[in-house]
Order: structure tokens, then sequence, then C-alpha cells
């Protein structure tokens, strides 16, 4: 951490008069990966504990989803199209059976990894004949661009299975018990870029609990960090917006405008945790006819939606709602590893497991040098 | 998948920037801040091929330090060819 700005801020936060402990949650992938890579819990007060939160999308894509899409790949003349985090997600079937959309695709069904949606569409319009599914799975940054491209038109031939969440229903979730999981908040930039920073306030002014909006560089991390610590010391709770150059008061009305017209809000299901209130994004009626869950029902195993849980032993459900620490996982780091992911939370580039790995963190005895 | 990549804008057709970004070329679409004055020579930040905000050259460069770090450490951290490839 050689840069000034973060000096100051790592500086002006050991000067506040903190509690004995303090727990602050981020709920970003992206938040996540710059504190691990830039070390910043290990220039903070011992005290300070930074929570990774429900900031991956791959994570708690609902185990159903995901078979269904390997079912869909195996059984129909269909091509299934998806973020390439997807492929290695392990689903709980048995052994000897296709767990992953990887090993579909080595059995000789396609399934094509993308980075962008246009591709899909790219490719349904080289083969018309063809047929396409495109599985879209992610938080509102990912689903605003999803709803922009089938909002300027969904090709004939191109089915959609739409698994896509929104990332407050979670947090609200989190403090909805007696206890509040955490002390403080700090709320994903990006996200609120799209949907605007309003979307966070019921933090401050529901639960009283501190909260910052912040970016993606270590010094903007620790503005916004410094920021929700100083609101705690002098108890005066609100949503300081720490990003404001990219995040405007109502996000970007444009993209919020697309989500709605492609899109309503349904309860939806989270991997291991349960079905979340208006948490997800479910396809309009105008689109039932090109919606693969429906066109593709039979695949579907309806017991899977009780049995939807992470694989044996996998903490990644207690991960993801921060209540453990990817360390505290058993298989962390001994059966699971990035190379041979037991759960999503090692597959995805935004899951916490694998970004601690990738940050060096190894054992619990790692991460118990960073904590008093 | 949600990584936000910052891109300098090449040209502007329409809703389409040809952008660049470490050598890598890509069209990108401005569908979503169709209501931004984007430019040649201004940074977008992308998302799955979507940019979703025009950014300052100074954030964008000091974006791709973080970004730098993060491919290095997955480079050495492991042999996985195939999320190379996923991640271009
Ligand atoms: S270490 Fe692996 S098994 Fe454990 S919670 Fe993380 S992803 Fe799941």
């Amino acid at each position: 951490m050689s840069d000034a700005k973060a000096r100051e801020w790592i500086e002006a936060i050991h000067q506040l008069d903190l509690p004995s402990r303090v727990r602050v949650m981020n709920v970003c992938g992206g938040h996540e990966r710059t504190l691990s890579m830039a070390g910043i819990r290990s220039v903070l007060p011992k005290n300070v504990e930074i929570i990774p939160g429900p900031g991956c999308p791959v994570c708690v894509c609902p185990e159903e989803d995901l078979y269904l899409a390997i079912q869909i790949a195996l059984h129909r003349d269909a091509t299934v199209m998806t973020f390439g985090d997807m492929l290695r997600v392990p689903t709980n079937v048995p052994k000897r059976e296709v767990r992953t959309l990887e090993q579909a695709r080595a059995a000789g069904a396609r399934v094509v990894p993308i980075a962008s949606p246009s591709e899909v569409w790219d490719a349904a319009m080289a083969n018309p004949s063809e047929r396409f599914v495109f599985f879209a799975a992610g938080f509102e940054t990912t689903m605003a661009p999803v709803a922009a491209r089938i909002a300027e038109g969904l090709p004939e031939n191109v089915d959609l299975l739409i698994s896509g969440r929104r990332t407050w229903p979670a947090v609200a979730t989190l403090l909805a018990g007696d206890r509040a999981a955490f002390d403080g908040l700090i709320a994903p930039g990006h996200v609120a870029a799209v949907m605007g920073p309003e979307e966070w306030l019921f933090v401050p002014e529901t639960h009283g609990i501190p909260s910052a909006v912040s970016g993606f560089r270590p010094d903007q991390l620790l503005s916004a960090l410094y920021s929700v610590l100083r609101q705690l010391v002098e108890k005066t709770p609100v949503l300081e917006n720490c990003y404001a150059h990219a995040v405007p008061a109502g996000g970007n009305a444009q993209a919020r405008r697309l989500l709605d017209t492609v899109f309503e809000i349904v309860d939806a299901p989270w991997r291991g945790i349960g079905t979340l209130p208006e948490s997800g994004y479910g396809l309009r009626p105008a689109y039932a006819a090109r919606d693969a869950r429906v066109l593709h029902a039979d695949l579907a195993d309806e017991s899977r939606k009780r049995m939807g849980e992470m694989p044996a032993g996998c903490g990644c459900a207690d991960v993801v709602l921060g209540r453990i620490y990817p360390t505290e996982c058993a298989l962390y780091g001994t059966t699971c590893v990035p190379r041979s992911p037991v759960g999503p939370c090692m597959v995805s580039d935004e899951g916490a497991c694998r970004i601690w790995w990738a940050g060096g963190i190894r054992s619990p005895e790692d991460l118990r040098t960073l904590h008093a | 998948m949600c990584l936000g990549v910052p891109m300098l804008v090449q040209s502007i057709e329409g809703f389409q920037a040809h952008c660049e970004a470490k050598g890598i070329e890509r069209d990108v679409s401005l569908f979503m801040i169709q209501d931004v004055d984007v430019k040649p020579g201004d940074y977008v930040l992308v998302h799955v091929g979507y940019a979703i905000q025009k950014l300052e050259p100074e954030e964008a460069a000091a974006t791709w330090q973080v970004l730098d770090e993060l491919f290095e450490s997955n480079e050495l951290e492991e042999a996985d060819p195939e999320g190379a490839a996923r991640r271009e």
C-alpha cells in the first residue's frame, strides 16, 4: 500500500476511538478483491473486521437452475451459452453423473462460455437454423446489460434462462433478525451506479447502521471504511456516498428503465439460503414463450428445489451470508482449492473463498494474525 | 463476470463504441449511457460488453492497477488455461 492517499486514510482510521470489536460488511466481489489483493485487513486496527457478505451471484445461483441448464445441454438440440464462471459450478448429483456444464461439454453437449450477452446474439444470428439458450446469472450490474440486449431485440432462435438477483434484499434479510450481523456496511459502488445509492438508505434509516457507498481503489475503500467507522464513533448513522463522481443520485435511469421493461421483481431462491422476498429478476409475461424454464419444464427435477443446497460439507451459504469466514470452512484449502473447487465460492472470481485463496490467505492462522 | 473493466473509446458509430484496453479491442455498447456525452478519447467502465458509466482517466488508470495485480496473482496461483481463456 504505497499510495499516499491510502496511507492518510489508514492513519485517520487508527486515530478513531473504536469499540473493542467492529464488524464491517462488504457486499461486492470487486470490493473484496481489492481488500484482499491490497492487503487492507493487515493494516487496519486489529479490532476492525471486514466481512465478505453476499457479493457473488454465481455462488447463490440455485442448484435447480444449474441442473436444468445441464439437462438442456445434454438432452435438447440447443447450445447453452453462459458467463464463464458458471461452467465449473458443481451440482449435487451423484458422482458418476454430469455435475457441471463443463462436464456436459466434455460429454459432447454444446456449452459455450461467454463474456458478453452480445456473443449469444452474434452466434444466433450467424446460425439461424440452430437454437440457443442464454443462461444468465448475475446481480444488477450484469442484469441491466442483459435487459438492454433483450430490449434491443431477441432473435427468434434464442431462449432465456434467467437467474438474476438483486443485492439489497439479501442485506435486508441479514438485518431482519434481532441482532444485526454487522456494525457497518460498505455499499457496492457499481450496483449503486446503476440502481442509485438510495436503495441502501434503509440500512442507516431503518436499522441505524452506518453505511458508505465505495469505489474499488484501495484509497476509495479506505475512505468509505473511515466514513463508516467515524459514523459509528459519533453515533450518526447515514449513507455517505464516497464514490460520488461515479454514483449519481438515482443511478442510471436508462438502465433502470431497461430492467423494468424486461424483468419483473419476484421472490427468488438463493442457493443454500432459501427464498428471499423481492430478490430476483423474472422475465415479464411478454417473454413467456422464450422462457427456458417453461419450454423445458419437463427436464426440471422438482425434488431438487428441496435438496437445492450446497455440496456436502461446503459452507458457501454461510460464507455468502457473512456468518463464517472462508477459512472457517473445513474444506477450505484441503479438498477445496481453485483447481478442484467443491463449492461455488471457490469457482467464481467473485466468490470469497477464491478471492481469499488468491490473496494468499491459506489457513485460520493466517486470519488470526489479522485480528485481535 | 461482474468484473468492470475500464476501456478507452477509439471510435463511435451509433450506440456501438470501438474500445481498447491493454491491446485488446472490443465493440462496446453505449446503449445504457446514451444520455451521457461520450467521445473518442474518453474512458468507459465496461460490464459484460456494456458501458455502465464514463470514467475519469485517473480513475481508469487506478482501476487497471488493481486489475493487473488480480490477473498476476491468478496466473501465479493456478495453471488453469480454461480460466485464462475465460478471462482472455
Ligand atoms: S472453501 Fe469450498 S467448500 Fe468451503 S465454503 Fe468455500 S467453496 Fe464451499
